[in-house]
């Protein structure tokens, strides 16, 4: 047994110090290619779900919302229920917003979008419509004729949904708005965009504005937001649940809508392009070591002939083909995290949902470094098999 | 062999009894010494005279199939004893190389048996064919079979690694390229070393693990006539200092003067010279 990874060993050893470097040198690239292949797609779609479901969070419902059990259209009380809220243990913090849906019209052009009347200060620690201020100002809590539109509404070239928006309206145009038999005339005071769609198709108000229009609606919301110390998001769930019970309270993953769709289609995507992957990294792998091997058929017929078994000889192929996989998993390894991932940090690609940037999970990281060892092992073995049962005189004479 | 067993049983015996007097002692250590000697001689005697280490009955070797089948070997009867050196000529592809290929275990025959050191070949497998080519067989091929990306130590010192350890084989690999005259140049790639001294490292790997017979496949055939003479020369001490059997294709008649027995092979059948 000493002897059967003793000799291999040492076999190995010298024909990576001996062998031709650039040969080594390229098929350590082409390694690092396969692996690099079986890892992008992974990261850049895991990169495309991570950002949105952050969008989600930080745009949209925070990490847990409340809203009114079916048949109910609001929640009453919501300044004392909001302090209550907030001594719930692992909550950060809390905010409000009474959602209509209203008829904003600019001249010729106008829609139907979803109008939020917010508490402009505490809705900021939450949702974070503040930072992705596009042209003008966010709001400010004594703002009574001011709107800010998100850019799906206020339009642009570059918007999704541009056809259907106000085309161009700007800071400082007036804009009506029509909800319920009331209708009032604001300025816009700026235009937010921060790249998920669902969230920039939205208008925001002050409460104090909102009041003034429907002074019934005061003291009540149709949403409640709740942002989260840490990730124990279930708990405070549960919390709020148990607290809560006439009022129905959920993740924000119950909110993702569409991107739930999306997430479990780039799932299924993934998995298609990891197969694909997988093949086209074992093929390359396979050839890589299949193509060493037939080169090195005299040298294998020579080492037989001198007594040197073919369990030895498969083991000396398997040896080499992990360590090629290994100083192509580094090098993949390194290109990935040191090139690659800083580069889409900064140069991310642009989504209508998110900025995405490359985000492997280190469960994906490490299924896919078993996947390409596996690979090499195989694509060692096979070969090396099919050599050392071939017949050893034409191997040495190079038949 | 049983004989060589008995002699080395009946000396440690001796060993081991404790002298009476150093008069008796003397007389046992004289008495030893002369019983050691002749059963090294006898023993010696018995080895050369009934050891067949090579019987071949019947040998066929084909290639090809259907109406396209060549007989290389055609029912080829040999035996070859113990501390021979044999040289088979013959013409090209009168069968020489093939005869050794299957002797040396390097390839399958067709019908037929080879008995190598009483191993009937048909009946082993892969794995004891591996071995036996380890341990009981040197082979050198005409074009040196030297693995390029290993030193001429490390090449000589590769089948003795198989054995034991690496200093074993390292102190083993360096006393034989003494032997070949090549002590100074163990740290050559084959690439940097002549045909001749190419060829001397790959009589120092054949010779790695003691073997009991050397098969040499037109060794000089690529050397000059001073290398030639070496290689020849080496052969002839091996053979008659160490007793190892050889057994040589070679194509020039001068070379068969250091022969002890001659045969030829046309057509692949083999005659007595």
């Amino acid at each position: 047994m000493k002897n059967e990874l003793k000799i291999p060993f040492y076999l190995a050893l010298q024909s990576i110090k001996r062998g031709r470097k650039w040969t080594l040198f390229l098929t350590i690239l082409l390694m690092a290619v396969a692996f690099i292949n079986l890892i992008f797609v992974s990261a850049l779609f895991n990169g495309i779900v991570e950002g949105s479901n952050q969008q989600i969070k930080s745009t949209l419902t925070g990490n847990v919302y409340m809203a009114p059990k079916e048949g109910q259209t609001n929640i009453d009380a919501k300044d004392k229920l909001l302090s209550d809220v907030k001594r719930i243990d692992g909550v950060q913090e809390v905010t409000s917003g009474f959602q209509v849906p209203a008829r904003i019209e600019k001249g010729s052009r106008s829609g139907t979008w979803p109008v939020i009347a917010i508490d402009p200060a505490s809705y900021a620690k939450v949702i974070d419509i503040s930072g992705h201020m596009y042209q003008g100002k966010y709001l400010d809590s004594n703002d009574e004729d001011s709107i800010i539109l998100g850019r799906e509404i206020a339009g642009g070239d570059d918007v999704v949904m541009d056809s259907t928006s106000l085309k161009g309206a700007k800071v400082g145009d007036k804009v009506k708005l029509v909800f319920d038999n009331t209708e009032k005339t604001f300025i816009v005071k700026g235009i937010f965009y921060t790249k998920f769609t669902e969230s920039d198709a939205r208008a925001f108000i002050t409460e104090k504005s909102f009041s003034s229009l429907m002074p019934t609606m005061a003291n009540k919301a149709t949403t409640i937001n709740i942002k989260t110390l840490g990730t124990d998001e279930s708990k405070v769930l549960t919390k709020v649940q148990q607290h809560y019970p006439k009022i129905d309270a959920f993740l924000w993953s119950e909110a993702a809508g569409l991107m739930k769709s999306v997430s479990s289609s780039f799932t299924s995507i993934d998995v298609l392009m990891t197969t694909v992957g997988v093949i086209i990294a074992a093929i390359t792998i396979f050839i890589v070591i299949y193509v060493d091997i037939i080169n090195r058929r005299k040298q294998i017929g020579i080492l037989r002939a001198i007594g040197i078994g073919p369990n030895i000889l498969i083991s000396y192929y398997i040896i080499l083909a992990l360590v090629y996989a290994t100083l192509g998993i580094l090098l993949g390894s390194f290109i990935f995290y040191a090139v690659l991932v800083p580069y889409f940090q900064v140069h991310p690609f642009v989504l209508p949902i998110t900025d995405a940037v490359l985000n492997l999970k280190w469960t994906e990281y490490i299924i896919r470094l078993e996947i390409v060892t596996w690979v090499a092992v195989v694509s060692g073995l096979v070969p090396a098999a099919i050599v050392t049962r071939s017949k050893m005189i034409d191997e040495i004479l190079g038949k | 062999m049983l004989e060589l067993f008995w002699c080395q049983l009946r000396k440690h015996w001796h060993k081991s009894l404790s002298a009476s007097s150093y008069i008796v002692w003397g007389w046992y250590v004289s008495l030893l010494v002369n019983e050691t000697i002749l059963c090294t001689l006898y023993a010696r005697i018995i080895i050369v005279s009934i050891d067949t280490v090579i019987r071949v009955q019947g040998l066929v070797k084909e290639y090809g199939s259907g109406d396209n089948i060549v007989r290389a070997i055609d029912r080829a009867n040999l035996e070859i004893q113990s501390g021979e050196f044999l040289m088979i000529t013959g013409r090209n592809g009168s069968g020489k190389s093939t005869l050794m290929h299957l002797m040396a275990l390097l390839d399958d025959f067709s019908e037929g048996e080879i008995t190598l050191f009483g191993n009937k070949v048909s009946g082993l497998k892969p794995i004891a064919k591996s071995k036996l080519r380890l341990k009981e067989v040197g082979y050198i091929f005409q074009e040196y079979a030297l693995i390029q990306e290993l030193t001429t130590l490390e090449n000589v010192m590769l089948p003795a690694l198989m054995l034991g350890s690496i200093k074993h084989a390292k102190e083993k690999a360096h006393k034989l390229l003494d032997k070949v005259d090549l002590g100074h140049k163990e740290n050559r790639l084959p690439s940097q070393l002549s045909g001749g001294e190419q060829q001397r490292v790959a009589i120092a790997r054949a010779l790695i693990n003691d073997p009991k017979i050397i098969f040499a496949d037109e060794p000089t055939a690529n050397l000059d006539s001073f290398a030639s003479k070496d290689v020849l020369e080496i052969f002839r001490k091996l053979n008659k200092d160490d007793g190892i059997t050889l057994i040589m294709v070679t194509h020039e008649p001068e070379e068969l003067t250091y022969a002890t027995r001659t045969i030829s092979l046309k057509d692949g059948k083999i005659y007595e010279k």
